[in-house]
């Protein structure tokens, strides 16, 4: 556990003097904050719109509660956002490893796999954590002007970490077969977009295979916790990528020694 | 300490390392030498443990590195040729983080990093970015990180190649500081360094060992000769004095065993003369050269050093594989 909780502390340090991942989270504050205030203003002139159509004619076609709406819609917007951000996030954790030669140090010293895995693992989410932190702010602005619905916040913000923590192991796994950051990036975005929009693929009718891709497909899983539901099944689901990522990541770690040169 | 036993790495057809035995006994230097290409570095990762063998054992401390590799790897501290540096880091906390990965208490990491960084001579550059540091600075912090948990085994490979003479110089005094605290096994193609450091050298080429012994012995066992080198000026006035003539003169030498002359450059005259290892003629040849009136210009004595052993054991090697 030292050795993971070590090699976690250096990952996270090497992320905060990176330039790569100061982009990425400048950029994906940014656009989240753009998101965040176009949808928020589309919503409530809706809901002044319905606010009208009810004085007026006493009905109205639309229904909006703005926070749950602007909420729901915002975090699947912030899924899209972390299948563009976590392979630049993880495309270096292995494959920056072996350019620097510092593979060589982690695989000779009395450390397992397991725990070079897993501390990566933990390191980066760990940043991603962080990453999300700048959301809150948005989050109380919405609330000081109504109600703050902690709960779809909440499991909005789980819905997130589970997601980006399977990209993550994934990501992982990636990067340990390859000795190219690029050709790491690239892979693991062949791997998350595939699986995000796995299910719209044959989605022609109630078939088994669309059943059995949607019930793969990342953004379909996602849903859930963009509206204030947290299911065991999605937990289960994620949490299962995540391991399944970290196990090929361990085995492909552990069979690096193999490799010539 | 250390033994590897029939340590054998294919690839495919080619055999990197071939069946090399080597027992490296507790406070032992031991000097791996061979040209780039010889197998020096699979050989180091072998017994690492960051290559694993296609046949072969090694144990280290008792602990054989496949069947105990946590227990085998604690007790070793390995330079790779490059340095495994993180730039972006400290080399404080660089030097903390290698502690952890090591295995040294948190309550002593403070202590040994401060005495490791004692020992590499680094104080000075302790709490500044490895980025920033040179090369010279970087190898001795790579041996800072080698040295952090105070293995009993200490695995060096090119500890001195790239580096510039005076840092080479610098990095060859700390490994001598190191002798005796711990086993030592150095890989380098540079023949000085094993002969100034090394209580053993291995000569490995091809992936096969072709010799084991100390430096000493192995120039008695092939039959080292002394030698002395001597430039002469050629042109005394209008004469020009013929390189056969100087050759002549010295053969007539007793306890000469050989004599080259060849004209060189700029009107003089250089020559070798051969000797029995211990027999010095430098006095004998200054003398027979000033007096039969010659410009002597220089003389220098030399005995067969462990690039001319090296370079006879591979040729050998080369010419019997033919």
């Amino acid at each position: 556990m030292r050795h993971t909780l070590a090699i976690a502390r250096r990952e996270i340090e090497s992320y905060f003097v990176s330039p790569i991942a100061y982009a990425v989270m400048t950029v994906f504050t940014f656009v989240s904050g753009l998101f965040f205030s176009n949808m928020l203003v589309h919503y409530v002139r809706q809901a002044a719109l319905a606010d009208s159509q009810t004085q007026k004619f006493g009905r109205s076609d639309y229904q909006l509660d703005v926070p749950t709406v602007v909420l729901a819609q915002f975090f699947q917007n912030e899924a899209f956002l972390l299948m563009l951000a976590v392979p630049l996030l993880t495309m270096g954790l292995v494959t920056d490893e072996r350019r620097k030669g510092t593979i060589e140090l982690l695989m000779t010293s009395p450390v397992r796999g397991i725990e070079i895995v897993g501390g990566k693992f933990l390191g980066a989410i760990a940043f991603l954590a962080v990453m999300l932190l700048p959301l809150v702010p948005m989050f109380a602005f919405m609330g000081a002007g109504g109600s703050w619905e902690a709960g779809v916040i909440t499991s909005g913000l789980l819905g997130l970490l589970l997601l980006g923590g399977a990209q993550i192991a994934l990501g992982l796994f990636v990067s340990s077969l390859c000795e190219n950051m690029l050709v790491s990036a690239i892979g693991t975005y062949g791997l998350v977009v595939t699986l995000q929009f796995i299910d719209t693929t044959g989605a022609v009718d109630g078939s088994i295979w669309t059943k059995l891709l949607g019930s793969l497909s990342f953004y379909a899983r996602h849903l859930n916790s963009t509206r204030g539901v947290v299911a065991a099944a999605d937990i289960v689901y994620f949490a299962s990528w995540i391991a399944l990522g970290l196990f090929l990541a361990q085995r492909s770690v552990d069979a690096l020694r193999y490799k010539r040169s | 300490m250390v033994s590897l036993s029939h340590l054998t790495k294919k690839y495919g057809a080619l055999t990197a390392v071939d069946d090399l035995c080597v027992d490296v006994r507790e406070g032992e230097v031991l000097g791996l030498l061979g040209p780039n290409g010889a197998g020096k570095t699979t050989t180091l990762r072998m017994v690492t443990g960051f290559l694993p063998p296609s046949m072969g054992r090694v144990r280290i401390a008792g602990y054989d590195l496949f069947d105990h590799p946590v227990q085998a790897k604690q007790k070793v501290g390995y330079l790779p040729e490059q340095p495994p540096l993180y730039p972006e880091m400290t080399v404080r906390r660089y030097l903390g983080f290698v502690a952890a990965l090591k295995d040294v208490p948190a309550a002593r990491t403070k202590a040994a990093v401060s005495l490791a960084i004692e020992r590499a001579r680094i104080e000075d550059v302790a709490d500044r970015r490895i980025a920033t540091l040179s090369k010279g600075f970087r190898q001795r912090v790579g041996l800072a990180q080698a040295i952090v948990h105070e293995p009993p085994v200490l695995i060096l490979d090119e500890p001195t190649s790239s580096l510039d003479p005076k840092q080479r110089y610098e990095v060859r005094e700390l490994i001598t500081a190191l002798k005796g605290r711990h086993t030592v096994i150095l890989s380098t193609h540079i023949l000085p360094e094993v002969s100034d450091v090394a209580d053993r050298v291995v000569i490995i080429n091809r992936g096969r060992m072709m010799a084991v012994d100390s430096p000493a012995n192995l120039a008695w066992r092939l039959r080292a000769r002394a030698s002395v080198k001597l430039e002469i000026g050629a042109r005394a006035g209008d004469l020009v004095l013929p390189a056969e003539a100087v050759r002549e003169a010295l053969t007539a030498m007793p306890g000469v065993l050989e004599v080259r002359a060849d004209i060189g450059a700029a009107g003089t005259i250089t020559a070798r003369v051969e000797s029995p290892a211990g027999v010095d003629l430098r006095a004998e040849a200054a003398a027979l050269v000033t007096g039969r009136g010659w410009q002597l210009l220089a003389l220098s004595g030399e005995s067969l050093s462990l690039e001319e052993i090296f370079l006879a054991l591979t040729r050998s090697e080369d010419q019997g594989g033919a």
